[in-house]
């Protein structure tokens, strides 16, 4: 019955299920199917029973939508407009996508880990029927112990992913191909677009200034590459270039950087030069100057290129150092950029501090922190010489006799020699086999049998599981100490006593059913 | 080229302590050192004649020290000394021959080196399992790649056991377990729990004689075959064994009783300190229950 009060997402008329027409209704919290022509509702699930939704495939000429409930059931339907069938169906799913995953109550999670288990382990399956079936235990308590642990480890599994870096290549692997006539052909994947923009913030301020109103994503990407921002050669072309901004934007975060330098104390960039000892002596060059005026064409090229591969890799790194957006700062980073501690120039000594540490310090080799352990200090170990083995009488004998001993074993064995033809007289003999053969002397234990190979093994088996049952009977009436709450005394006096009852009473009639078969 | 044929090799550890064999000897009972060595004589051929791959050692377990009655040390196969002497004119399988005299010159020589010194009367067991583990061992490593090589010990045990030699028994044991060689046992006169356990654990067979002055026919019957033989015999079934420890404050046998996590010693009562360790022990009394104030019901 439809509630009027229900708010109705969705209707789709011209929905077949069960090969009768009729029209389906998406509801806030459930979706049903009603006959043509009748008011009410045959086919009503709620999202909240719902497991998940299937489409048939797009090629098919049946286009169909199915709802697998939790309990395994599925209900498909079948849409069967002309004219437009595929948009119904894809509507519906669209808005199933959005309201399903609302309504996944965890306790669905709950029965389906309890069936888990259930399935995975024959021992517990048996106690559960053993128990719940047979009414002597309510379900409630069966569980009530074995969930405990399982509940509360997925939530602790940690949302912290690692964040991926960007390759230092990514605008290498766009790999231009050529198009047959004369064109050039990008590939770019999501991946590469979200490297430009990690790296170059500037191009993500166009882009979202410029699509989807300006330009389209194509559009803006083919001016992207087509800019002399992309290319090597830098001129500056006019304004008319979108990218011309930024192109002046990292000429100023270059300078900045150079400007700021590096921060790390140890680390002395300026030294580094060609140092000549003596013309001849290795390479002896003029300094490039920085100036523009004296440059001849090929080193200012020279420096754009180097120029460029110095910005690429510093806002490359910068990138990855970055964590989380701050939009209002995008200016500011691009010159804040160079991944070394952003500690002002005021910091100077405890940051060099800090450096040297790190250099000579090494972690793993410091002392470790360990709790400390309590030596074994063994008072008496002389106990473990003869370890738990029982006191045995001593047989006494005096040095007296055992010199006689040894003295009359000596006089024997000086002239002992092999008799291996008297070893053994026939009457001896035959004595000894009377009593290793079956009946004998020493083989009367063989003839007792084992009383597992007596009873037959299903007797056996069941006999296991009742034991197994009054186990975890007594393993409940054991819980309940110490007494602490009411609720325990009053399951322990109640409840548990009627528990034992009916178990005892089930053992009585399973041993009385075995009697009476032997009979 | 290996053998197709795999190698038994059968270990008899002999217990020859002279004092047990003394006093038999002044009993005058039936069963001699010397009727003794005969038997073990009686079943060393008996192995060796089985297959000619068989191979045979005997040790002689002293108060002293252990002592290998075969193979002697300078001996090797073909050796030419002492062969006019030791060839026996009936035609026996040389090797047979030259094991028997090979024993019997060892043994007389080993008795008569003795001599007691008054430290201890206990025949050193398990010194002579090691130094038969490690000679099955060596064996084994002689012989090329990919031969197979079974063995297995034979104990014939006649003084009591020696409490002492508790620890180093069970290293014994549980190497031979490792190593999968069995050690079956022959006892004389008293049971002998260690050699119970040696036996049930390494999978070999123990026996208590009834009659002494059989022992040759007990050997040929129960210990020739080796073990997948075993399988096919009706053999005297395994013992009952008794795997009770015993506590270390009175060295009674117990079947439930305290252990102490830290130094693994058992013992029958609880002590809140263990003596051997000194550690203490916290046991969690159950909590009370404290009685429940009722309040008096106010009669309205």
């Amino acid at each position: 019955m439809a509630a009027l009060s229900e708010e109705v997402l969705l209707v789709v008329k011209k929905v077949r299920q069960r090969k009768q027409d009729g029209t389906l209704y998406l509801m806030a919290e459930r979706i049903a199917w009603g006959p043509e022509g009748k008011d009410r509702f045959t086919v009503s699930h709620l999202y909240a029973d719902t497991r998940c939704q299937k489409i048939s495939p797009d090629g098919k000429a049946k286009i169909q939508l199915q709802l697998v409930l939790h309990t395994g059931e599925s209900t498909t339907f079948h849409f069967s407009n002309d004219s437009s069938a595929l948009k119904d169906r894809d509507a519906a799913k669209e808005l199933l996508q959005q309201l399903l995953p609302k309504f996944k109550k965890k306790a669905n999670k709950e029965l389906e880990e309890k069936n888990r288990m259930l399935q995975e382990d024959p021992v517990l399956f048996q106690l559960y029927k053993d128990l719940v079936v047979s009414q002597v235990i309510s379900a409630d308590e069966f569980w009530a112990n074995r969930l405990g642990d399982t509940n509360h480890a997925d939530p602790s599994l940690s949302n912290n992913k690692q964040e991926v870096g960007i390759s230092g290549a990514f605008l290498a692997d766009i790999r231009p191909q050529t198009d047959g006539c004369n064109g050039l052909r990008y590939n770019l994947t999501a991946d590469i677009i979200e490297s430009i923009f990690r790296t170059y913030p500037t191009v993500k301020e166009k882009y979202c200034e410029n699509v989807p109103h300006n330009l389209t994503e194509k559009e803006f990407w083919t001016r992207f590459f087509q800019s002399h921002y992309f290319h090597r050669d830098r001129i500056n072309t006019g304004t008319q270039d979108i990218f011309s901004e930024c192109a002046k934007q990292d000429e100023q975060g270059l300078k900045s950087m150079v400007v700021q330098g590096v921060k790390n104390p140890l680390v002395d960039l300026l030294s580094l030069e060609d140092k000549t000892l003596d013309e001849g002596y290795g390479v002896c060059t003029t300094l490039p100057s920085t100036s523009n005026s004296n440059r001849s064409v090929k080193e200012s090229s020279n420096s754009a290129i180097i120029k460029r591969f110095n910005h690429h890799s510093a806002m490359v790194l910068a990138a990855g150092s970055r964590k989380g957006e701050t939009p209002a700062n995008q200016a500011s980073e691009t010159s804040n950029t160079d991944g070394n501690s952003r500690d002002s120039v005021f910091f100077q000594p405890p940051v060099k501090k800090v450096k040297l540490k790190e250099a000579i310090e090494y972690e793993d080799l410091q002392r470790e922190n360990r709790p400390k352990t309590v030596a074994l200090n063994l008072k008496k170990s002389d106990r473990y010489a003869h370890g738990p083995v029982p006191l045995q009488s001593q047989q006494y004998t005096t040095s007296q006799d055992i010199i006689n001993s040894v003295n009359y074993i000596q006089h024997e064995m000086v002239n002992y020699k092999p008799n291996l033809t008297q070893v053994l007289s026939s009457t001896t003999a035959s004595s000894a086999i009377a009593a290793l053969s079956s009946g004998g002397v020493l083989m009367q234990a063989a003839t007792q049998q084992a009383i597992n190979q007596m009873v037959p093994s299903e007797v056996q088996g069941e006999l296991k599981h009742l034991y197994a049952a009054a186990g975890e009977l007594l393993r409940h009436f054991w819980s309940c100490f110490p007494v602490n709450t009411p609720f325990m005394e009053e399951k322990l006096t109640g409840h548990l006593e009627e528990m034992l009852q009916t178990a005892y009473s089930k053992f009585h009639i399973w041993q009385t059913r075995r009697m009476l078969r032997k009979t | 080229m290996a053998s197709e044929e795999e190698i038994n090799l059968l270990v008899i550890v002999v217990d020859v302590n002279p004092i047990w064999w003394g006093q038999q000897a002044q009993r005058a009972t039936e069963l001699t050192l010397s009727k003794c060595l005969d038997a073990v004589m009686v079943l060393g051929n008996s192995h060796m004649a089985m297959s000619r791959t068989n191979k045979l050692s005997v040790i002689a377990s002293h108060f002293e020290d252990s002592h290998f009655l075969y193979p002697g040390k300078s001996w090797r196969m073909g050796d030419s000394c002492g062969d006019d002497a030791s060839s026996s004119g009936d035609g026996k399988y040389e090797l047979l021959a030259v094991a028997n005299n090979l024993i019997a010159e060892e043994i007389r020589k080993v008795m008569s080196k003795t001599e007691v010194r008054g430290n201890s009367t206990d025949t050193l067991l398990a010194g002579t399992l090691a130094k038969a583990l490690c000679y099955i061992n060596r064996v084994s490593k002689e012989f090329e790649v990919g031969q197979e090589i079974k063995s297995r010990i034979l104990v014939i045990k006649a003084a009591e056991d020696c409490a002492r030699q508790y620890m180093n028994f069970m290293n014994v044991i549980f190497a031979a377990q490792k190593q999968n060689i069995l050690i079956d046992a022959c006892v004389l006169d008293s049971d002998s729990g260690l050699l119970q356990q040696a036996c049930d654990i390494t999978g070999g067979l123990y026996l208590k004689i009834p009659q002494k002055v059989a022992l040759a026919q007990y050997l040929l019957w129960v210990f020739l075959p080796d073990s997948e033989q075993r399988s096919q015999l009706v053999l005297p079934p395994p013992a009952h064994v008794d795997y009770r420890a015993a506590c270390f404050c009175h060295r009674n046998l117990i079947e439930i009783g305290y252990v102490c996590s830290v130094c693994l010693s058992i013992f029958c009562n609880f002590s809140p300190i263990c003596t051997t360790c000194e550690t203490a022990f916290k046991i969690q009394l159950p909590q009370m229950v404290k009685p429940k104030k009722k309040k008096l019901k106010q009669p309205t």
